[in-house]
């Protein structure tokens, strides 16, 4: 039977008698988990104490604490796109990060078309801004499906390697950097330049802007839609069995093309909602998605490819280690944390946090 | 009798890249037959199998269901006409439920009685009841062939398709597996066409049979025929 195995559908492996007992590896697997999750538990006990003894109080602390949870929030919208795309596709879309870009431009460009009201106080922005991070979540999804099907959709015909799509993603990086920059030049850019934004003050001496706030709520509210989609709608169900088995699910009668464009349009979507906050949080910059991407990457990993839970854990854990670094470490060194996270997690724990076992 | 067969598979060639494994193999599945694929290993029993659900294209000769000419359709379209394949190996998705499974066997169907279509499949297999929220990665080879086998069923096809569904399991589930193969099919169910390494039993159980070797049809004959006949005995069926 060997000549005529076509890899395609034996991807998974049989139950093999001579393989520990299911419950025996799954014991085993938990095992692991607790220890990685100790493991991370310490390393941001370990990055308090390091702030703790250049002199940051406890209130200075919590609120880098709060805005790593917030900042966590936007590396999880985009981290769940990755992750989505990646268990269906299979391979690490290297663009993702501009896709976060491009999101922020859009937004910025439909806010030059509408009238600017007044702020929402206590938050710094008006209705503008959310009219056009909606109007920008089509846009992208759009943008990220004419990418699959010129980029990629070419290589899946072909049945081209896992290599040559990693490739074509980074191709795809810099040609649409270049088309930020051809339409939007590479100065910055603010949503309201110069407007203020009074941080509010909180017990225990936490500093936090209402945006801050604004943001991780919206955050959680997409990713909590997407466990939903996913865990409950037909299509979520499909596209779990598509990155879960490629082929057994073409043999189910799923039309996986579809399931494909369904993934880019949620991680589009998802990745636009993620630019526009970051920029709100901070400023817009043709290179602010490509530098998202390390934490981004990272907190997949983290995760655990393929699971947008373990996504959204990942992204916390790494944006709450990113901000408390602030306080010893120059904050340009933040992707540097992120970086070192990474690597922490292939070197314990490869599968990450949720990551399917046995595989 | 209904002179047009269910499937009918027309000196069909078929391969991988630059190897051709079947060399104009002709064969027909009519309405409620069992159908058995016997023959060594290697002989294209699973890449016959993969060619007639359209994970790949013949080269040559053509495939229809009922005078539909699939030859050239996706597996996705295939199933829409009523024909569902259980493969021999990761035939299940392991990440998913047991229930999930099923209703995945009937993704096609946008909202129908999908209760009443995993009832059915827990009649035939009341231990996927027992476990229908575990993940179908957790479960035994056994298990997970019901699960196979229960998904296929869920769209109430008129063909099923099986690769090697005795593969790694003990004589036991074997015996199990055969049995509720043949009370699906008795009950009015679907056609099966089953690909088989253990000949002796599933001859016994298909109404005719084909003997593939080297990419070519060798013999065909009803189940007892081939049992019965020396030459296939010697050479397939190690007596």
């Amino acid at each position: 039977m060997s000549m005529e195995k076509s890899a395609v559908l034996e991807a998974d492996v049989p139950s093999d008698p001579s393989a520990p007992r299911p419950a025996a590896r799954g014991s085993l697997t938990l095992q692991n988990r607790s220890v990685f999750s100790a493991v991370l538990f310490l390393i941001l006990v370990l990055f308090w104490v390091f702030g703790w003894l250049r002199g940051a109080t406890f209130g200075d602390l919590l609120s880098l604490t709060i805005w790593g949870i917030m900042l966590g929030g936007i590396i999880a919208l985009g981290a769940i796109g990755l992750t989505l795309v990646y268990g269906v596709l299979k391979f690490p879309n290297f663009a993702h990060g501009e896709l976060v870009t491009i999101g922020a431009y859009c937004a910025f460009g439909i806010m030059g078309m509408l009238p600017q009201g007044p702020a929402l106080r206590p938050f710094s922005f008006g209705w503008e801004l959310i009219a056009a991070m909606i109007l920008a979540l089509p846009i992208v999804a759009a943008v990220a499906l004419v990418v699959d099907r010129v980029l990629f959709y070419p290589l899946r015909r072909r049945n081209a390697s896992l290599v040559l799509f990693a490739m074509a993603s980074l191709a795809g990086t810099f040609f649409l950097r270049s088309v930020i920059y051809l339409i939007w030049g590479s100065d910055f850019h603010f949503y309201y330049p110069g407007r203020a934004n009074p941080a509010l003050h909180l017990p225990f001496g936490i500093r936090v802007q209402a945006d801050q706030i604004f943001i991780f709520v919206l955050a959680i509210i997409l990713v909590g839609l997407v466990y939903l989609l996913l865990e409950h709608s037909r299509m979520g169900k499909a596209m779990r069995a598509t990155a879960n088995n490629p082929d057994l699910a073409q043999v189910r009668g799923i039309n996986t093309e579809r399931v494909i464009a369904w993934t880019w349009v949620i991680g589009g979507a998802l990745a636009a909602a993620g630019g526009v906050m970051y920029a709100l949080a901070s400023q817009l910059r043709p290179e602010m998605g490509f530098f998202l991407l390390l934490p981004i990457f990272a907190a997949a990993i983290m995760g655990g490819v393929g699971s947008p839970i373990g996504a959204l854990v990942g992204a916390i854990i790494i944006g709450i280690a990113e901000q408390l670094s602030a306080s010893f470490l120059n904050p340009a060194y933040g992707p540097a944390v992120a970086f070192l996270l990474m690597i922490v997690v292939l070197v314990i724990q490869p599968q990450g946090l949720f990551g399917q076992s046995g595989k | 009798m209904d002179n047009m067969p269910l499937l009918k598979v027309d000196s069909v060639s078929a391969g991988y890249g630059d190897s051709e494994i079947l060399h104009g193999v002709s064969m027909e599945v009519r309405e409620g037959e069992i159908v058995s694929i016997i023959g060594p290993n290697g002989a294209g029993k699973s890449t016959l199998m993969k060619t007639i659900f359209g994970l790949l294209h013949p080269r040559q000769g053509t495939i229809h269901l009922r005078d539909k000419d699939i030859s050239h359709h996706s597996p996705y379209q295939i199933v829409g006409l009523g024909m569902c394949y259980v493969p021999q190996v990761a035939n299940v998705f392991t990440e998913l439920t047991v229930e999930e499974n099923l209703e995945m066997g009937a993704f096609l169907l946008k909202n129908a009685n999908m209760d009443e279509r995993k009832e059915r499949v827990y009649e035939l297999f009341p231990r996927l009841k027992e476990r229908r929220r575990q993940r179908a990665g957790k479960m035994s080879g056994g298990e997970r062939q019901m699960v196979a086998m229960g998904s296929a069923l869920m769209l109430d096809p008129t063909l099923v398709l099986m690769d090697e569904p005795s593969a790694g399991l003990s004589p036991k589930m074997v015996e199990l597996i055969f049995e509720r193969i043949e009370h699906i099919n008795k009950s009015g169910g679907p056609a099966i066409l089953i690909v088989e390494q253990n000949a002796q039993l599933s001859l016994q159980m298909a109404h005719r049979g084909y003997v593939l070797a080297a990419g070519e049809n060798r013999f065909e004959g009803t189940g007892q025929d081939l049992l019965n006949d020396p030459e296939v005995g010697r050479l397939y069926l190690g007596g």
